[in-house]
């Protein structure tokens, strides 16, 4: 016999206590690890989106964390694409949303020129691009479309302009679940319907052979030094897509309530590990008496029941990694958020809810394996 | 032939055990030893420290007073006394404490984990010859719950045997046992003593047990009060 076999049949030898213990960690982490997929799904696709258009820079007014804050003038896009170090640019207004048919879906409406970085990796689905001159038509994700019911030659009146009814003209499928769950209309569109400027800009540099860093300091410094003479209090910040992604407020905020529903998950998961790891303790302790006895040694006591532990804790990242991936599944088959999150969980998501999970058995077997370490032989053995 | 503790495979001298809460002295200066292959039957009203006196033997717990040896060496300098049991001692209890989720082959591996390094098969195999010994071969995939109590003290037996220990301690062995399953473990104890060399020492109120042994210990109060090797002891 394996001194692991042993440790597994002690486990199933309450199997309705296992099974609830497991199944109630699992909960527990498997919400855990949803909320940390959620975050983790957003942040990748966009890194992803930016790295395939190539985007080195986004750039928009400083000490504006909610990025659909931000406005300038098109001061700062005339000026940047004058400088030596730039490849392209492509700008862009952005802003909440909503259709007059179904207030329920708020969205995010661009209004993008056609040289775009966006447009190079969308996939049209259905219909055709925006060009130069479209006015009142709508490209939509494909999310969107099916939570708002709408397909090529339909029509979207937006909430903010209600006199004006926008031709859908092509369903798209984009990197960005973001994208696929907004709509893209014309720059000028998009400055009428949102009311703004310029949200922000893309920069792609030249490269010059090298991998571009040099260029990238360059074009950031002489961006954060621009004024707009019409109005000198504003200032852009220009950062890496990477960084830009860690600052978007929504995805710190999905982030911060992962983490404290990890936090709760943790504790709520050490309890339930401490009470059915001592309640098993207790129902032994003659049994520990014994193997006491017969010369195991207070460590490998010890070792049992943290073994116990953390296998029950390896059963409920198992069972919990199920629950996350279902539970997201079933998030993205909502409309109210299925514009923001995409299905699916990183191995690297895994991985840190199991990493969890284990601590979760170390935690909460810990004081119950120090008990049956402390166990006399004797004291153990005494009560007939 | 001398009395000192170099002689003895097990020899406790002037052991003292006082519990924290009761005043009395469970144990109130016991000299005692047990040669190899000695078969010893330790008896006495209920109360009067057969237990405790075990234990000390046995190395469950540490006399307040007194040393025990084992081959001359005094078990109080030693920090591995869970290596020592392992090794060195066989228990037996009244109440067999076996585990029920194991089947009887994998109660009697139980001690094997801290005995000589052995591969799972090897232990499976020792496993199958201790309870072919103790005849209980044929039942060695039943779980103790399926098994008779005679049966389990049988297993319990093998187990106790499980790294080759040369004393088995039993505490009222037969305590739980009818007539017939106490010959059992009783004829089994005579065949290991022979056939194992194996020092014996048997807690018992049944005389029955006693009249095997080659040497009745009697206790009272903490104390021994007779000792049937004293008397042959002269002319050993
Ligand atoms: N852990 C303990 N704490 C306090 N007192 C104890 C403890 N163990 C034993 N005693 C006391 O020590 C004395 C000797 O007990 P012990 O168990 O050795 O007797 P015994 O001869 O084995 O009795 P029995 O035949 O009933 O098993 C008794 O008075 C008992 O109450
Ligand atoms: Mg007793």
């Amino acid at each position: 016999m394996y001194f692991f076999a042993f440790i597994l049949k002690n486990l199933l030898r309450r199997p309705i206590r296992t099974a609830l213990t497991v199944l109630g960690l699992a909960v527990a982490v498997g919400s855990m690890v949803a909320l940390l997929g959620v975050a983790d799904n957003v942040q990748r696709s966009v890194e992803s989106a930016f790295d395939t258009r190539r985007v080195d820079l986004i750039v928009m007014q400083k000490n504006k964390p909610l990025g659909l804050d931000s406005d300038f003038g098109e001061f700062f896009t005339d000026e940047a694409r004058k400088l030596p170090e730039v490849e392209r640019l492509s700008e862009g207004v952005v802003s909440n949303a909503t259709a007059k048919h179904n207030e329920g879906v708020m969205f995010l409406v661009q209004g993008w020129k056609p040289d775009n970085f966006g447009f190079e990796d969308m996939e049209v689905l259905n219909g055709r691009l925006l060009k130069a001159g479209d006015t009142y038509k709508v490209m939509i994700g494909k999310t969107l479309a099916s939570n708002l019911n709408r397909k090529v030659g339909d029509t979207i009146t937006f909430t903010a302009d209600p006199d004006h009814p926008y031709e859908v003209i092509a369903v798209f499928k984009s990197r960005v679940v973001f994208e696929d769950g907004g709509a893209i209309v014309s720059f000028p569109d998009g400055q009428a319907l949102t009311g703004k400027k310029v949200t922000g800009f893309s920069i792609r540099v030249k490269r010059e052979g090298g991998d571009g860093a040099a260029q990238i300091d360059a074009v950031k410094a002489k961006i954060a030094a621009l004024r707009d003479p019409k109005d000198k209090s504003v200032q852009l910040d220009a950062q890496s897509p990477e960084t830009y992604v860690e600052s978007v407020s929504q995805l710190k905020l999905i982030k911060a309530v992962s983490w404290i529903v990890s936090v709760i998950a943790f504790v709520i998961g050490v309890i339930t590990m401490v009470n059915t790891m001592a309640m098993s303790v207790m129902e032994r302790t003659h049994e520990i008496g014994i193997l006491r006895a017969v010369g195991w040694p207070r460590r490998r006591v010890m070792s049992m029941i943290l073994g116990e532990a953390v296998l029950l804790a390896l059963a409920a990242a198992l069972v919990g990694a199920v629950v996350a991936a279902g539970g997201l599944y079933a998030l993205t088959r909502s409309p109210k958020v299925n514009g923001f999150i995409e299905p699916g969980l990183s191995p690297w998501v895994v991985a840190l809810g199991t990493a969890i999970t284990v601590l979760i058995g170390v935690a909460g077997g810990a004081y119950p394996a120090y008990r049956a370490a402390r166990l006399l032989p004797t004291e153990a053995l005494r009560h007939d | 032939m001398t009395d000192g503790p170099a002689d003895h495979l097990l020899f406790a001298d002037n052991v003292v055990k006082t519990y924290p809460d009761g005043a009395v002295h469970a144990l109130n200066g016991v000299t005692l030893g047990v040669r190899p292959a000695q078969y010893v039957a330790i008896t006495g009203p209920s109360g009067c420290g057969k237990s405790t006196l075990l234990n000390m033997l046995g190395v469950l717990d540490r006399p307040d007073g007194g040393e025990v040896y084992f081959r001359g060496a005094p078990l109080s300098q030693r920090r591995d006394l869970d290596h020592f049991r392992a090794r060195e001692i066989g228990f037996v209890f009244q109440s067999f404490y076996l585990i029920p989720t194991l089947t009887a082959r994998e109660n009697v591996q139980v001690p094997m984990f801290e005995g000589p390094k052995r591969t799972p098969r090897a232990r499976a195999q020792k496993a199958d010859e201790l309870l072919e010994l103790v005849g209980m071969a044929k039942r060695a995939n039943h779980r103790p719950t399926k098994l008779s109590v005679g049966e389990r003290q049988r297993v319990a037996l093998a187990r106790a045997l499980a790294n080759d220990p040369q004393l088995l301690l039993a505490d009222e062995p037969t305590g739980n046992l009818d007539s017939e399953n106490a010959n059992k473990v009783l004829d089994l104890f005579t065949q290991l003593q022979k056939d194992r060399n194996l020092a014996l020492v048997v807690v018992t109120h049944s005389d029955e047990v006693a009249q095997r042994a080659n040497r009745v210990v009697k206790m009272r109060d903490g104390k021994i009060v007779s000792d049937s090797a004293a008397a042959r002891g002269a002319q050993q």
